[in-house]
């Protein structure tokens, strides 16, 4: 598989360019409305977000993971919002077996990952449930099923509000090369081999991919296990890289799972995009909270700045998935 | 409508300077074979699609319909073969759905019309009933009767009978009878000279999107329709090519199979195909050979009978599997046989994917391209990158790469649908010369076409298909266009 062409590239800049404009003037014109100077406070957000480049890269890494878990079943065709609850159930395995040691723990959260996408698959192939649905249920369930472990068995004896350590800290490099892998991973995956083949083909139309003998309930499995894998893995590398504990509200984790359907949408689901996408999306999210401190500015409106520029870059490739897979409008064939 | 022409963007020409009149209160058909352009002359008559050429007058006016909701104004309506009913919502709602969005009509003024048309037209349908558990002739009728309530006077009509049985389409014909004493004008689109014969005033034939008669009904023979609608033009002949005749390599037993509505549109059908031979099936669209053929390479189950290839059966085994025995398809859709989003590469390589993987499933790109380069070279397909997606390529070209793909894959045995729609004469000639080749080198063929100068000049034996039975078997030169045409039709007693 080739990149696209020089063209396609150019037109393709040109879009995330104007969406990024357009994006900011939406924040400014929110942070206006509010009684903010916003040229200030979006110069805050710049400039302090991408400073500390260590903390940035670490920020990113499950992220990065978050977006791969929606990118890979977008590929089949198939729309996994169940990242969210993925990477819950890989945060929390992997705290759990945090006194067996990192090297085991980090494996098994991705592996419960898988788990929970493999069921959402399975749902999808035997029982003809739609992926979105039955991935927002399993989102609810292991948000609260998560809470009620960290409050049962893992809570810290001495910080009341949040659960015990992890093990082991890993290191930036470490996470750094997690990173940079995955999405190296899932794009060789992707673009070449059988595996990968299938899956393209399975997303392009149905129709098709029974012509070409493509079991479509397989790759439905397939791919639902590695986005749950992926987001387990992400989960764990949170826990493991980031932040060390989760508190008793997971406000740690909330979102990410979320965030990275964003993120997969902002880099056109190209893997390898994925990483600077999500290296700019966390650098936001890192200047939205300088943001709230210098600026005062309330973290409900930090978080509309930052959502109308996710959307503004997201938009255009949303538009496109949902018109080509769904039979929306054009190009339903 | 004079003079009109329809060119479509990907260069197909449908109709070429068609003049069509249509007397009011009469039953017209329009009588071709499949890509004549019938539906398309209609849907522009239907301000569904604009001609490139031409004009159009309704009663005596000309007109420039933008949009169907402009003909509903003038009073035309169209039936089609897919309804557009919602199969959950009840008769009334739907009628009253469709009527309520272009005029003010309360829910009872509507149920009024419909129980004074049903009343005069001589049948009834309950309102309250679910679309979904009225029977198709049923579901027919309460489209008809939305399109009159709305104010239909011409009432257009796509291939109504190719979803009914005989009793329904029985019926039909009596509704459409009563319909022109009660002064609608009636355009039926069919390629059934039966149906023709048995109930139209007057009809025009098309074929190749030009006219090439218009009667009146009483004054023309099935045969002469038969001929005019058949028509010869010169394509390449079989004669002469010999093939390397070996032993059965597809075989059909008492094959019986549904189509996703649940209808059995394969009865009972049982053929065989050798090696270095080409059998071709013919009929019109709708006489079973999608579902036979589908069932043949595994992508329709089957409701009874077998499936035998080189002797195995298997009936059970999935498309994958046969591929894998040999079995190459061609279908007659480009959007079944495209992955339009895809590259030219990654096209050509669909179902062939096993003969370029490399360490690990490993995809070798490099050996794949230069596959891809083979088939755009012997196919001539117009293309830009080998990298871009198939969906810039025109209509043609992604035809030829299809056929391409699969013929230059050397198949032992190929089922082919339709290769050459949407082809100009030189690339049909070019993908028929193709698959004499593939014959000569001793594979097997079975071919269905709607082009029956396609079948008759490619064949060895053909097989002549009509309502899910094969009701005419023989060599070329066992038939000529008159005697297929009578029999595709559905005058089954030429046998």
């Amino acid at each position: 598989m080739r990149l696209g062409s020089l063209e396609n590239l150019r037109s393709q800049l040109l879009e995330v360019t104007l969406a990024l404009v357009v994006g900011f003037v939406g924040g400014a014109i929110a942070l206006t409305a509010f009684g903010h100077n916003a040229l200030e406070n979006i110069q805050v957000m710049i400039s302090y977000g991408f400073r500390d480049l260590g903390y940035l890269l670490l920020k990113s890494a499950p992220i990065v993971l978050a977006a791969l878990a929606f990118l890979v079943p977008l590929k089949a065709g198939l729309f996994n919002i169940g990242g969210e609850g993925q990477l819950y159930a890989g945060a929390i395995t992997a705290l759990l077996l945090s006194k067996v040691g990192f090297y085991l723990a980090i494996p098994a959260g991705a592996l419960a990952g898988l788990l929970v996408g493999v069921a959402i698959g399975l749902l999808r192939v035997v029982r003809g449930v739609n992926e979105v649905v039955s991935s927002i249920m399993f989102n609810l369930t292991l948000y609260y099923l998560s809470m009620f472990a960290i409050q049962r068995y893992l809570l810290d004896p001495v910080y009341t509000h949040q659960s015990i350590r992890v093990d082991r800290v890993l290191s930036l490099p470490e996470v750094v090369a997690v990173m940079l892998l995955f999405p190296l991973a899932v794009y060789l995956l992707l673009y070449n081999t059988e595996l990968g083949y299938r899956i393209r083909v399975a997303g392009s139309s149905s129709r098709v991919a029974r012509y070409a003998g493509v079991n479509l309930n397989i790759v439905t499995i397939q791919s639902m296990a590695m986005g749950g894998f992926l987001a387990g893995l992400g989960g764990a590398i949170q826990v493991y890289g980031v932040t060390s504990v989760v508190d008793t509200t997971l406000s740690s984790l909330y979102g990410l799972g979320f965030l990275g359907i964003g993120v997969a949408l902002i880099a056109r689901g190209n893997p390898l995009a994925v990483i600077p996408a999500a290296i700019l999306v966390s650098g936001l999210l890192i200047g939205s909270h300088w943001m709230e401190l210098r600026g005062r500015v309330a973290p409900e409106l930090a978080d509309v700045v930052i959502g109308v520029v996710i959307l503004a870059l997201s938009a255009p490739y949303a538009y496109r998935v949902l018109t080509s897979r769904m039979g929306w409008g054009v190009g339903g064939g | 409508m004079k003079g009109i022409t329809k060119v479509y963007p990907d260069g197909v020409i449908a109709l070429r300077d068609v003049d069509f009149e249509v007397y009011e209160g009469e039953i017209h058909a329009l009588l071709g074979e499949n890509g004549a352009g019938k539906t398309t002359l209609m849907r522009i008559l239907y301000g569904e699609i604009r001609p490139t050429g031409g004009e159009v007058w309704v009663w005596g006016e000309r007109v420039e319909f933008r949009s169907p909701r402009d003909a509903l104004a003038k009073g035309i309506s169209m039936v089609y073969q897919n309804f557009t009913l919602i199969p959950n919502f009840t008769v009334l709602d739907n009628i009253y759905l469709a009527v309520s969005s272009t005029m003010r009509v309360s829910r009872e003024e509507v149920v009024g019309r419909l129980q004074m048309l049903m009343g005069e037209l001589n049948f009834k349908i309950p309102l309250e009933a679910t679309v979904e558990e009225l029977p198709v002739g049923l579901q027919q009728k309460v489209e008809i009767l939305k399109a009159l309530v709305m104010g239909a006077r011409i009432l257009i009509l796509d291939e109504p009978t190719s979803v009914l049985s005989p009793l329904e389409s029985r019926a039909l014909f009596e509704l459409l009878r009563s319909l022109k004493a009660k002064g609608v004008t009636i355009i039926l689109i069919t390629h059934k000279l039966r149906e023709v014969k048995s109930v139209a005033d007057r009809v025009t034939v098309l074929r190749r999107g030009r006219v090439v008669g218009v009667f009146n009904v009483g004054e023309v023979s099935e045969r002469d329709l038969a001929r005019l609608m058949v028509g010869s033009d010169v394509v390449v002949e079989n004669r002469g090519v010999e093939g390397v005749r070996g032993g059965v390599a597809l075989s059909v037993e008492d094959l019986r199979v549904r189509d996703d509505r649940g209808l059995l549109r394969v009865k009972g059908v049982t053929f065989n195909v050798r090696y270095g031979e080409i059998v071709g099936i013919a009929g019109v669209q709708g006489s079973g050979q999608k579902e036979l053929i589908e069932a043949i390479v595994g992508l329709r189950p089957v409701e009874r009978g077998r499936v035998l290839i080189d002797g195995l059966d298997v009936t059970g085994y999935g498309v994958g599997e046969r591929r894998r025995m040999g079995l190459a398809y061609i279908p007659d859709s480009r959007g079944e046989g495209l992955a339009l989003t895809m590259s030219l590469t990654e096209n050509s390589v669909i179902g062939l994917l096993e003969r370029f993987l490399g360490r690990l499933n490993s995809v070798r790109w490099g050996l794949a391209e230069g596959y891809a380069g083979g088939v755009v070279r012997d196919f001539n397909v117009v293309h830009r990158s080998l990298w871009d997606p198939v969906l810039y390529l025109s209509g043609g070209n992604q035809q030829r790469l299809m056929v391409g793909r699969e013929i230059s894959a050397n198949p032992r045995i190929i089922v082919v649908h339709e290769p050459t729609q949407g082809l100009d004469i030189a690339s049909s000639n070019l993908v028929r010369s193709k698959l004499l080749e593939l014959k000569r080198r001793g594979s097997a063929v079975l071919l269905a076409s709607s082009d029956v100068d396609e079948v008759l000049g490619l064949s060895d034996r053909i097989l002549v298909m009509f309502d899910g039975r094969i009701v005419g078997e023989g060599a070329p030169g066992d038939f000529d266009e008159e005697k297929l045409g009578l029999l595709m039709g559905g005058f089954v007693e030429a046998r």
